[in-house]
């Protein structure tokens, strides 16, 4: 089709670029035929320039200011024809106030990233020293969007019957032991692709992949010399773009195809992935710190500014994102719409979710317009979408996030309580039944059920399952912080001795209490979810922050899974266990009576004697039997599961309830008993010789199914 | 950047000589679209092409694709390692058939063990 736009109408001052005015959505640098469409928003700015840059060059090949005539309300938007847009790497300056009191943080001077940038350059290789005199730091740049999908969809796994495996992409496979031919990259990932369908989870929970500096305030450990760095990368550059140095085709600019890649062969593995974002801030950090881009384009849009003009800081980095300012809010929605639909990802971690629904002011508000917009998006519709639900300002929202009926939270009361419960800490049986159940408590009310709760007990944050049964306390010596950054609730246990041991008891009783843990994570209703390298053990040596340690603290040592085979195979197994059983996958909390006949409730509760739990101050054990025809609310039919927990430091006998006569109680699981039979292939469980009662051994756990 | 055409057992056989990338993508494709036509099979010998960019990869696809759209067949021949490997991760390898020779592609070809586009 003929079209009369696809003419120049206008020729830049320098004569060599030919224009036309360009179209103010979608904003960013869309390819048009014959050119590139350039569109940026600034509410305060009085003109702006589109700088453009050949790539790498250190300075510009190309000023051209926007027409006043190209300006509709407070959109910039301009075609610029013939560009190499694969070696072009664009920028804008914007002339506006410099009144900090009033919010305007103009400077005609920097050269601006665009927001909506879909690939940014400037740190295409993991770790390579920037050039720092370089006046354009990260560079936007086009994006090809016509990516082959074939028939790949979105998967739509109920929530309830994920298990999530959370990583970090570069210490995932960065280690020399991972021997992956790209380590520590998005290709590292698709070649532990077998090893991820062997483990069994069915979906992963990356760690920031927006583009992030590692760069920024990097600097020597006074303890071990070694560099510290932005590792985890909480710290967002931009939003739209994928984190070059953690692709392999960095260097190519080929990110967006490595991850959308991956993402495609994970589904083809049946495994979804949820993205870990970061809304509550940006990388420009305070008034001291650099522009980047929002803070030269329209500082007083995108930050929440104290009535003088300076940054409120409630993520605890320096500035807080203005997220229920109404174009910032656009920019989230248009975000997550793009991941959604152009990466096909599956949902989304928000990281302190909290701040999402605060005001202009930051004052907490009861129905936050982002929020609900989120809930209720059209392309969103089908995305897990999972709240931290608490913030650096003092917001803890856990049980109390507004959520629409679609909000799920990382459950910080189950992680808690779990490991009170764990090791050993008296009258736990109470909370425990709560978190058995999805966390009623928490979440019986407005239409949540048991899906609003992501149970976990490890995540990046805070010890590894293997550190949390060696350190009583935090050893973050090598983050240069005396010791006084991370988590001081831990309620952590070493088992007898701090750190590393030969003591055979210490080790025989740490592997113990790594099985208890994830038989009762796996166990329990909700979504489960796990931190990658704790199936075989792996350890950051009692560093319970481990953000800036790009090394072998952080990194996942792939070598733990031949000498930790014992703990691979008990999770790889419970796993299985739990992905066979729907009992253990409901999405509505229990009714705590028979609805369907079968002679048992849903749920009971059991002790030392049968049908009598122990609820007192003193308990440290706890039963319960999940009745199999109730599973799923009664729409799926499965076996009675019993499980029986002592995390007494004494042996206890557990009275066993009774089946109906055809059928038996068999041994799925008993973490007391010596590899390799502590724990069953799914369909090859041992039946009890005894029926009536089961010893379960001190601070053991025992899973039984009657068939 | 090159194209040259030489004739191979019957199949339309194009050599690609240095570096295929945006500079050059539009010349290159407007001197192999003639050769897209009905159950054509296609090898592009690349033995001597030491870099293909974003948008050379996509070239490549989009002449798969037109192929496969008129029941014809693209090969690729002498792939360096380099885009070799960048065509793995960024799955672009899946649309494509690589063999390391020109006869090995031939030999394929008789066989009819084709690509699906």
């Amino acid at each position: 089709m003929l079209r009369v736009d696809l003419h120049p109408t206008h020729v830049s001052k320098c004569g060599r670029y030919k224009l036309r005015p360009g179209k103010p959505l979608p904003f960013g640098a869309t390819i048009v035929p014959g050119g590139v469409n350039f569109s940026i928003y600034s509410h305060a700015a009085t003109s702006c320039e589109l700088v453009l840059f050949e790539k790498h060059a250190p300075e510009p090949c190309a000023n051209i200011s926007f027409p006043e005539e190209f300006r509709i309300g407070n959109v910039f938007s301009m075609v610029v024809f013939d560009l190499d847009y694969e070696n072009i790497e664009y920028g804008f300056r914007m002339d506006g106030p410099w009144n900090p009191q009033e919010g305007h943080r103009f400077d005609k001077s920097k050269i601006l990233m665009d927001p909506y940038a879909k690939v940014i350059s400037g740190r295409d290789v993991w770790g390579a020293q920037p050039d720092w005199k370089d006046i354009f730091q990260h560079r936007s740049r086009i994006c090809f969007d016509d990516f082959d999908w074939e028939d790949d969809h979105p998967l739509e796994v109920p929530v309830e019957d994920l298990i999530i495996y959370e990583m970090h992409v570069r210490g995932f496979s960065r280690h020399a032991s991972s021997g992956v031919k790209h380590p520590g990259t998005f290709a590292g990932i698709m070649e532990k692709l077998p090893y991820l369908k062997k483990l069994g989870v069915s979906c992963v929970e990356l760690m920031p992949i927006h583009e992030f500096d590692e760069f920024e305030n990097s600097r020597v450990s006074p303890v071990t010399g070694k560099l510290l760095m932005n590792y985890w990368g909480y710290s967002n550059v931009g939003f739209f773009a994928p984190r070059a140095g953690f692709a392999a085709t960095g260097k190519f600019g080929m990110q967006v195809d490595e991850v959308k890649n991956l993402v495609k062969q994970l589904h083809k593995n049946g495994i979804e992935v949820i993205l870990d974002v970061v809304f509550n801030h940006t990388a420009e950090g305070n008034e001291r710190g650099p522009y980047i881009s929002y803070r030269g384009i329209d500082n007083k849009t995108y930050y929440i500014l104290t009535p003088d003009g300076y940054y409120f800081n409630f993520s605890g980095c320096g500035n807080t994102l203005n997220c229920n300012n109404p174009i910032v809010r656009n920019m989230i929605l248009d975000c997550l719409r793009y991941w959604a639909a152009d990466y096909h990802v599956d949902g989304f971690r928000f990281d302190l979710a909290s701040i999402l629904g605060r005001d202009q002011n930051g004052a907490p508000m009861s129905s936050p317009p982002l929020l609900e917009s989120l809930a209720f998006d059209p392309v969103l519709g089908k995305c897990k979408l999972i709240a931290e639900a608490w913030d650096a300002g003092g917001l803890y929202q856990v049980g109390s996030f507004p959520a629409w009926g679609r909000w799920a939270e990382w459950n910080g009361k189950y992680r808690d309580d779990l490991r009170k419960f764990l090791k050993g800490e008296a009258g736990m049986a109470g909370a425990m039944a709560q978190r058995l159940q999805g966390s009623p408590d928490l979440y019986g009310w407005e239409r949540r059920g048991s899906t609003a709760s992501v149970n976990f007990i490890t995540c990046h944050d805070g010890f590894t399952l293997m550190d949390m049964v060696s350190y009583n306390g935090k050893h973050n010596e090598a983050n240069g912080e005396n010791n006084s950054d991370g988590s001081n609730d831990n309620y952590s246990w070493n088992c007898g001795w701090e750190g590393d041991s030969t003591d055979p008891n210490v080790n025989k009783l740490r592997r113990k209490q790594m099985k208890n843990a994830v038989a009762m994570l796996l166990v329990s209703q909700g979504t489960p979810m796990i931190l990658a390298g704790d199936e075989f053990g792996n350890t950051q040596f009692g560093n319970n922050n481990a953000y800036c340690q790009d090394n072998e603290i952080s990194w996942v040592d792939w070598s733990l899974l031949n000498s930790n085979k014992e703990i691979f195979e008990f999770f790889r197994k419970m796993i299985a266990f739990r992905r066979a059983h729907p009992v253990l996958r409901s999405s509505g909390h229990f009714q705590n009576r028979d609805y369907m006949g079968s002679g048992f409730a849903d749920i009971t509760w059991h002790g030392t004697k049968a049908w009598n739990a122990d609820w007192s101050g003193e308990a440290q054990t706890l039963a319960f039997m999940l009745c199999g025809k109730h599973a799923k609310g009664g729409k799926a039919q499965d076996n009675n599961i019993y499980v029986a927990m002592n995390m007494h430091w004494e042996m206890r006998g557990f009275e066993l309830p009774k089946l109906p006569k055809s059928q038996a109680w068999y041994v799925f699981a008993n973490t007391d008993a010596r590899a390799p039979q502590d724990i069953w292939e799914v369909g090859e469980e041992k039946k009890l010789e005894n029926q009536s009662e089961f010893l379960v051994g001190s601070r053991s756990v025992v899973v039984l199914i009657g068939k | 950047m090159e194209i040259k055409n030489t004739a191979g057992e019957g199949h339309i056989v194009i050599e690609i000589v240095g570096s295929l990338d945006s500079t050059n993508v539009s010349q290159a494709e407007e001197k192999i679209i003639p050769f897209i036509t009905d159950k054509a099979c296609m090898v592009l010998d690349m033995g001597k092409c030491n870099y293909v960019s974003s948008a050379g990869l996509r070239l490549l696809l989009m002449i798969a694709k037109q192929l496969a759209a008129k029941g014809g067949w693209l090969s690729l021949v002498g792939v360096c390692d380099d885009v070799k490997d960048v065509m793995e991760m960024t799955g672009f390898s899946c649309f494509f058939k690589t063999y390391n020779t020109l006869p090995e592609a031939f030999e394929a070809l008789k066989k009819g063990g084709m690509a699906k586009c």
